[in-house]
Parts: structure tokens; sequence; C-alpha cells
């Protein structure tokens, strides 16, 4: 169900925001990606990765005061809700529930 | 809110900007916006070109379903798809209903279509001259005028001592010297052996032939003709003579003279140019085959182009040209002007007379443009008669559709669409007959021209072309049907509108019918004054007359010639003069005659002959004597004058009085009938047959009897292989070179009779269809009044009363509009005939007969019916 699935980019960009507590945007956001994660994307996929989230629920945006470098425009903020930062930690978790599954033995490169 | 109010800060591409405003949602305008001009102005700091792409592809990028703003109407999207849908299956219906009705439209405007096409393709390729040169702005070519008493005579050329150094602006000047015979036609003998040597046309020129215009080399050097010895041929030639393609640096005999390298191999030169060669070779050929000196050189006149470094006027360069610095005083003298005229009007508006620049080809042209115009007007009109007189038939149907809450602009949509559809359905057919029509038309125009539909900018045109037309053709009916009030409408109470479009189409009709009578008069009096020119006697006989190119061996062993010739006894004739009467070139006005004063310039056409030249050209003597077969006389030579030079002279006693011709004495012998020697577009000139030496004339004629060409002709080829083995014979048939005489004219006659036929039937159709649904509408009248006793004819003369005040309104309009293009047309000729009257009474009498018997034909069924049918129905 919707809601509940996190792809990998939507997670990589939901840790951004949660990183650029509290001047999380467009522009910040995709810089950020391809400073921390190496990953060139085009704003307009930022975006889109952005307003899923939301519609998702697990961030939420106000319009900040108008900016100067943006021709007098406005910025919106994204700011993690409680359920994108369960999200989060669920991922997390499970990540590191896996992993520390995984035999001592498959990371043994020995041969 | 702070908006940067720093000037210099650069701004994004404006139509990306705002076609990023046009379709962005307008909640997310803002942040999307702004991302874009942040992401913008930290590029543009390092690189404005970069910033504004990267800004762009941004835009691009951003444009996404979810960004897209919803159409207001987008609520219910359902609906709308299901509306479009209904109007298309309605017009299908509609289409299908009266198949015959609907073909009959699409038929009309699908040939008016494909005709407008085709004009456009012409138009487009008749403008498209000499443009494809670099910069084509700064290129002239110089015209010559001389005056003499009265008129003068312009030519298309200037004097080689043409010297333009005192004219900042002139860059580079390129001499032509161009000719339809030797030596610039010359015969090349192909590498392979024992083949016939093929004719091929070239130019001399100098170096700055290849710079200047823009004819591309495939191979060699970029710059040639700078020495003596260089040749540059075309990849036509290259093929057609050396085979192999590999030809640059190849040594080979020219004309049997010289030994000319191959520099540089050029591209074919496109058709759309009006210099046209396939061989080029420098100025220093020329003067060897003709055998003269540097100053001699330097006298003659040929072909001049100038290239400016900057735009100018041509006026103003006009005025430059003629200072003495670049005329030269000596040509000052002798009244020499010059003119420059742009290069790109060479083509069209290159026609002088008397010193006037007249529109020339450019008349043919917009004669077409018009004609593809009124075309297409009158099948649009055609198109509209039609639908909105069968609106009446479909007012229930907007009726009910506005009961069930149609919106107006839903039925204006719905009829636009419907005429939109036919029009697509008809420019389609048009385009399919036009390409499939092309050859034919390309034939009766005559010329190798380059036609391309899908070319360049055609298909925009053709495309906007569509839009506007089905616009103009559905608007009407489309704003018609839809005031339309569904309660009268339904109750069967037709509103105003309707009877008002009736008078609409009686205006359009009336438009149609004399657009299509000016055009069948035009074209009758074009035919008209055709058949006269091609009529008319020019003083000498030019038909059974073949003309060859001679060679200096066949003047050398003429008698010989003559003599295998005579052989035949078809033949009768033989001579030779160094211009063809038919079209005589050029005129000498340095002619001095007892009793002319100082001042008095006159121009007259100097040919030299052969002494059996008047009898083969069957000129009657009039006074004196022909020459006589004797040998040339080296002191003075004989001359035999025209009637008008006589007249022009003012001599009472011509016969034995000296004249001189360039300063040498020749006397009079004899006087002949006056006879032309241009096309009739000029007048008749004053002609100085004056007796040459085979060797200084060019061209030999063959009289022979009517009816025996093919054997007569062998007769001449094979009494020309005895003389010359190695060489094919070039010749030409009078008649030929008259018809090429009249070229445009005969091709602008082919053409408009052509329309004239298309036209005619496409107004017929309109009549008929504007006919049919006129009787259908007044069936029940019709049937009353024969109840009342009314006669067959009296009802048929009804019907054809309501369109005899159109005719004749028509015929009032065309009549004067008419008259008065053609006598502008007349009037370019030097001889035309009188404006015809009877062509007038002729085509207004039949247009007329057409329009009553068609009312009749299509009344008479109706008429004739049993009136009891066409009432008691309902």
């Amino acid at each position: 169900m919707k809601g509940t699935y996190l792809g990998e980019l939507e997670e990589l960009v939901l840790l951004m925001v949660g990183v650029l507590y509290p001047e999380a945007y467009g522009v910040a956001v995709m810089d950020e990606l391809g400073v921390q994660a190496g990953r060139t994307l085009n704003i307009s996929a930022v975006h889109a990765v952005l307003t899923r989230l939301e519609d998702k629920g697990f961030l939420k945006s106000k319009m900040s005061e108008p900016t100067e470098e943006r021709g007098g425009r406005r910025k919106r903020i994204f700011v993690l809700t409680a359920s994108g930062k369960r999200s989060l930690e669920e991922a997390n978790e499970m990540r590191n529930q896996l992993f520390n599954q995984i035999p001592k033995v498959a990371l043994q490169y020995s041969y | 809110m702070p908006i940067p109010n720093n000037k210099q800060l650069p701004t994004p591409p404006r139509w990306a900007n705002q076609f990023l405003q046009w379709y962005c949602r307008q909640d997310l305008l803002e942040e999307i916006q702004g991302d874009a001009y942040e992401l913008y102005y930290r590029t543009v700091k390092k690189n404005k070109w970069r910033a504004d792409l990267e800004f762009t592809w941004n835009v691009i990028r951003f444009f996404r379903i979810k960004n897209i703003r919803k159409s207001k109407k987008g609520e219910h999207p359902q609906l709308y798809a299901a509306m479009l849908k209904n109007i298309l299956l309605v017009s299908f219906r509609n289409f299908w209903r009266q198949p015959g009705h609907s073909l009959l439209n699409v038929a009309g405007l699908s040939v008016s279509f494909a005709c407008a096409f085709l004009i456009l393709l012409w138009v487009v390729y008749e403008f498209s001259f000499d443009k494809f040169h670099e910069d084509t702005d700064q290129l002239f070519s110089v015209i010559t005028h001389v005056e003499a008493d009265g008129a003068a005579q312009s030519y298309p050329v200037a004097s080689a001592s043409i010297d333009i150094s005192s004219i900042p602006e002139g860059e580079k000047v390129v001499t032509v010297s161009t000719g339809s015979r030797w030596p610039h036609v010359l015969c090349f003998k192909p590498e392979v052996e024992n083949s016939e040597c093929i004719y091929l046309s070239g130019v001399y020129s100098n170096e700055n032939l290849f710079s200047v215009f823009k004819f591309e080399i495939a191979e060699g050097d970029p710059n040639p003709l700078g020495k003596p010895d260089q040749i540059v041929i075309s990849e036509k030639m290259a093929n057609l003579i050396f085979k192999n393609q590999n030809v640059v640096g190849k040594t080979f005999q020219v004309d049997n003279r010289a030994e000319m390298t191959i520099v540089a191999v050029m591209k074919d030169i496109p058709t759309n140019s009006s210099l046209q060669f396939d061989f080029a070779m420098p100025f220093a050929f020329l003067q060897k085959e003709w055998g003269i000196d540097e100053n001699r050189m330097k006298n003659n006149f040929f072909n001049t182009y100038i290239k400016t470094n900057v735009k100018i006027d041509a006026a103003t360069l006009t005025d430059k040209l003629n200072t003495e610095s670049v005329v030269t005083k000596e040509l000052k003298e002798q009244k020499v002007n010059y003119q420059a005229l742009p290069l790109k009007d060479w083509r069209l508006k290159s026609h002088f007379e008397g010193g006037q620049q007249l529109s020339g080809r450019l008349e043919y042209v917009v004669l077409f443009i018009v004609i593809g115009t009124l075309l297409v007007v009158i099948a649009v009109i055609n198109f509209i008669n039609m639908t909105t007189a069968r609106a009446t038939t479909r007012a229930k149907e907007i009726g009910v559709r506005k009961v069930t809450g149609a919106y107006r602009s839903g039925i204006i949509f719905q009829f636009v669409g419907e005429s939109f559809l036919i029009v697509l359905i008809s420019v389609v057919l048009a385009i399919l007959m036009a390409q499939l029509s092309l050859p034919s038309f390309r034939s009766l125009l005559g010329e190798e021209i380059n036609l391309d539909l899908i070319s360049g900018a055609l298909p925009l045109y053709v495309f906007g072309f569509l839009l506007l037309v089905s616009l103009l053709a559905g608007l009407y009916p489309a704003f018609v049907l839809s005031s339309f009030q569904p309660v009268k409408v339904l109750k069967n109470q037709f509103p105003a509108a309707v009877t008002g479009s009736h008078r609409l189409r009686k205006a359009l009709l009336m438009i149609q019918l004399s657009a299509s009578i000016g055009i069948i008069i035009f074209s009758a009096v074009l035919y008209q004054q055709l058949n006269f020119i091609i009529e008319k006697n020019l003083g000498f006989d030019r038909s059974n007359m073949i003309r060859l190119e001679p060679t200096a061996n066949l003047f050398r062993k003429f008698d010989v010639f003559k003599n295998e010739l005579s052989k035949n006894p078809d033949i009768l004739g033989a001579a030779s003069s160094n211009m063809n009467p038919l079209q005589a070139d050029g005129g000498n006005t340095g002619v001095e005659w007892p009793g002319k004063s100082k001042e008095q310039r006159v121009v007259f056409k100097t040919i030299a002959c052969s002494y059996e030249f008047p009898e083969t050209f069957g000129l009657k003597i009039l006074d004196g004597r022909n020459f006589l077969a004797h040998t040339l006389d080296s002191v003075q030579t004989e001359v035999v004058l025209s009637e008008e030079a006589v007249k022009v002279m003012n001599l009472t006693h011509p016969i034995g009085q000296t004249i001189y011709i360039g300063g040498s004495p020749c006397v009079i012998i004899g006087v002949t009938n006056d006879f032309h020697t241009e096309s009739l577009h000029s007048s008749r000139q004053p002609v100085i047959l004056y007796r040459a030496d085979y060797m200084n004339t060019s061209g030999v004629y063959i009289k022979y009897l009517p009816g025996t060409t093919s054997s007569s002709l062998a007769t001449v080829v094979n009494a020309y292989k005895t003389i010359e083995p190695h060489y094919s014979m070039k010749y030409w048939f009078q008649d030929d070179t008259f018809d090429q005489l009249y070229k445009t004219e005969i091709t602008a006659a082919r053409l408009v009779l052509v329309f004239t036929i298309i036209t005619f039937i496409i107004s017929v159709m309109g009549i008929a269809g504007l006919a049919t649904y006129n009787v259908l509408r007044r069936t029940k009248e019709i049937g009353i009044r024969r109840v009342f006793g009314a006669s067959i004819v009296q009802v048929l003369k009804l019907l054809t009363n309501e369109f005899s005040f159109v005719l004749l309104f028509a015929i009032f309009v065309a009549a004067p509009a008419t008259w008065y293009a053609t006598d502008k047309w007349l009037a370019g000729f030097a001889y035309r005939i009188a404006m015809p009257w009877w062509i007038y009474a002729t085509t207004f009498t039949c247009i007329g007969l057409t329009v009553i018997v068609i009312i009749c034909m299509q009344g008479f069924k109706t008429v004739t019916t049993n009136p009891t049918k066409t009432l008691r129905n309902e």
C-alpha cells in the first residue's frame, strides 16, 4: 500500500531533509544529494520525489520568507513529520537487523 | 517583496520563462520558478550561455503531468471526450448522408487547392532565382542604356573597360562573356573512341567568378581562372566527356586551339540560377578564339556583375556608376548610361523597353498569383454557400443540442471542426493530385525546374493555409447556426439569420461569377493576341528554314557545301548572316548618311549577310537590285536598306548614294520591304543589310520546300559531313526559335487555358449546388403556384429571375476590371490586337446561358412534378 513502502531515492531524500533541517528545500536537497551521496539529479526529479513524499505524509511543508537569490520568490521548506521520522527509523532498524543476520562466514573474504 | 533591482542582472531566456508560466500550476509556480531562477543565477556568474541552456532544460524537465495547470473545464474530462466523440461521429454521418454533395464539395476544394499548390510551387521557384549566392543583396548586374533620338536601347551588358576603383563600396567586378554559339558553345569529343562530339555551353570570365558567385567547387582549386590556361568544368561535363571522375589536373585540347588544364570541377549549377554554364575559361582564351588584341577586347561589352562590400541602394550605385571615371569619357559621348540592377531582380524584372524598366516576367508571376487566389476564393465560396444552404436542414440538430445543454462555443467548435475535416481531406487529396500532376506541370512550363512540395517552409504555408481556409469557410456558418434559438427552431420558425445568409450567398455568388468571367475573358484575349503574333507577317519568311552553326572550314568551302545541297531539288537556297533576323540583338548608332544632322542619333539594325540572304529569306526588292554573286569590293561594300531605313534617312533617291557604317563607306544598291528583327514586344526598326564575306557571318540559313523536312535535313547533314567529318552538326529550325521568342507568353497561355477550364467547372458546380438548394427550398411554393395555374415557363422564369440580378451585377463588376487588366497587358506589345468586343459579348452571353440552363435543369423536375405530390407530405 502507498505510504508504507519507501524507495531507495525516497529514503535518501528523506534523510537529506532531516540533515538539512530547518533549511531543506528543492535546490538545497539537490546540492546535498550531490555532495553527500554523489547523486546528481535534475531539480525536477528532486521536486517530484519531494511532492511524492509529501503525498505519502512523510514530509510537511510551508513557504519561507522571500529571498533575493530567487528573484524575490519564496522557498518551500520541507520538514519531517512524525510518520516520516518513524519510517526512517524502521528502515534503518530493518537494515541493521538484516545486516546482523548475515553469517560471519559470508563476510570473510579470505580466498 | 525585495525584487532584484540590479539592472545588470542577467535574465533567463524570456520564452522559456513564459512557457513555464504558461503551463505551470499556479500553486506550484512560485517554488518551481524560484528553484529554476536560483540555479540560473548560480550558473550565470560563470557562463551565461550555459545558464540559459540549463534553465531551458530545467523548464522542459519540469513539464510533467503533475505540474501542468489543469484547464478550467477540466472538472469533467470524460464529458468533453464524449462530446468530441459525438461531434466527430455526427460529422462523419453528415458527410455520408449526402455523399454526392460532400464529394462535390471535396472535389471542388481539392482541385482548386491542387492548382493553388502548383502555382505556389512555381512562384516560390521563380522568386528563388539567384538568391542562393552569399550576400545576394550586395550583388548587382550592370545594364547599359544607349540613348538614341527619342528612344533608348538597353542591353544587359557593360563595357569591358568599366572601372569601379573610384567607387568605395565596390568590392569586386565579375565580367562574364556568355553566348549561345561559338565560341561559347563548343563541341567536346568524349574520350571514348569514335563518338560524336557533344556541344556544351560555357562562359569566359575573370578570377572573381567563383569567389563572387556561389558556384560550388566539388574538387580542385577553389579560386580558379587566375592563369590563362585554366578551365573549370561541371560535374555533368566531367561525366559526359571524361567518364571517370578523376579529372582535376588533366590537360586536353579545347576547340583544336589550345591545351587547357582542368583545375577544378564544379557542382552543376542550380536550375534557379540565371547564369548557366558547363565550363568556364579565362578571357585570354576568348581573345585567342576571336583573334583580337587587348585593346579591341576592351572595346567589347560583356555581362558585368558588381559585388559591393556593404548593402547599398541600387539607385545610389547607379549614380556612382555614371561618373566619368567609371563609364569613360568616350562612352559618355556616345550617350551610354549604366544602371545597377540587383541580381535577385534579374529573373523577374529585367525587361527593358526604350530605357524603361518593365516588370517583364514578374507580370506573369503576379498574373498566376491572382489566378490561383481567385480559384481558391471561388472554391471556398462554393463551400461556404453549400454549407450555409444546408444549415436549415441541421437547425433541429442544433436545437436539440442546445436544449440538452450545449454551449454556443461548443456548437461553433463543431461546425468549424466539420469544415476543418472537409478542408483537411481536400488538402490531403490536393497534395496528392499536385504531386501526381507535377511531371505534366513541369512539361507544360517547359522548364527543367526543381519542384518539391515538401521542402523548406512550404509545409508550414500549406498548414497555415489549411487553418485559414477552414476557419474562413467554417466560421460564418458556425456563427449563424449557433445563434439559432432552440425554441423557435424546434417549432420550425426560422430566424432572420437564415434569410440574411441567403443574401450573403447571393453576394458570394456574384463575386464568384465575376471572378470566372474575368479569368475567361483574360485568357481569351491572351489567346487572341498570341495568335495575332504568330500569324503576323514579319516581312520575311521564317518557316521551313534550318539554321546551322557554321565552322570556319565550312565557310572556306561554302561553294562545295552549296553544291552538295543543290543536288537535292527540295533545297531552295542557303545564305549566311551575322544575326538571326528573328532575334537580332543590339543596334548600331554609328551610321552616317548624306544630309544627317550632327545631333541625330538613330539606331539601325545592321546585318552582315552573304549575297543570297534577301532571296533566301523571301525579301522583296522594291527599288534597285539585289546583291550580286561577284567577289567583294575591298574598298566599299554594297548595302540594301529597308524602306523604313530610307524613310529615316530621308533619301529621295537612295540608289547609288554612299553611307558610312562605323566610318567605312557603303553604297546603296537596293531597297527592300520592311521586316521585323525582334519580338513583337518592340517596334520595327530600320534595317541595313550589308554584303559581307562568309567568314564575317555567324549563321547559315537553309530554305527547303514545305513538307520535306526530314529528307532536306538529311541532305544538309550529309553535305555538312563531307566538309566537317569530325563535327556533329548543330542546327535549329527557325520555327522553334520563333516559338522560343514567345516562350513566356506561350507557356502562360497554356497554363491560363488549363486554369480557366478548372475555374469554369468549379463555378458551374457552385451554381448548380445553389440552384438545387434554391429549388428545394421553394418546392411548396412552386406546388402552390402550379395549383393556381402558373405555367412551367412562368415558374422557371421566377426561379431564374432571382439570379439574373446577381448575374448582371457580376458582369457590371467584371467588365471594367478585366478591361483594365487586359489593356495593360496588351500595352506591353508594340503590335497588338484592338480590344475584342466580341469576346466580352460572347463570354457574357455564354455565362448567362450556362446559369439559366443550370437553374432550369434543376427546376424542371420539381416544376413538372404533380403538385399534389409535393404538397401532400407532412
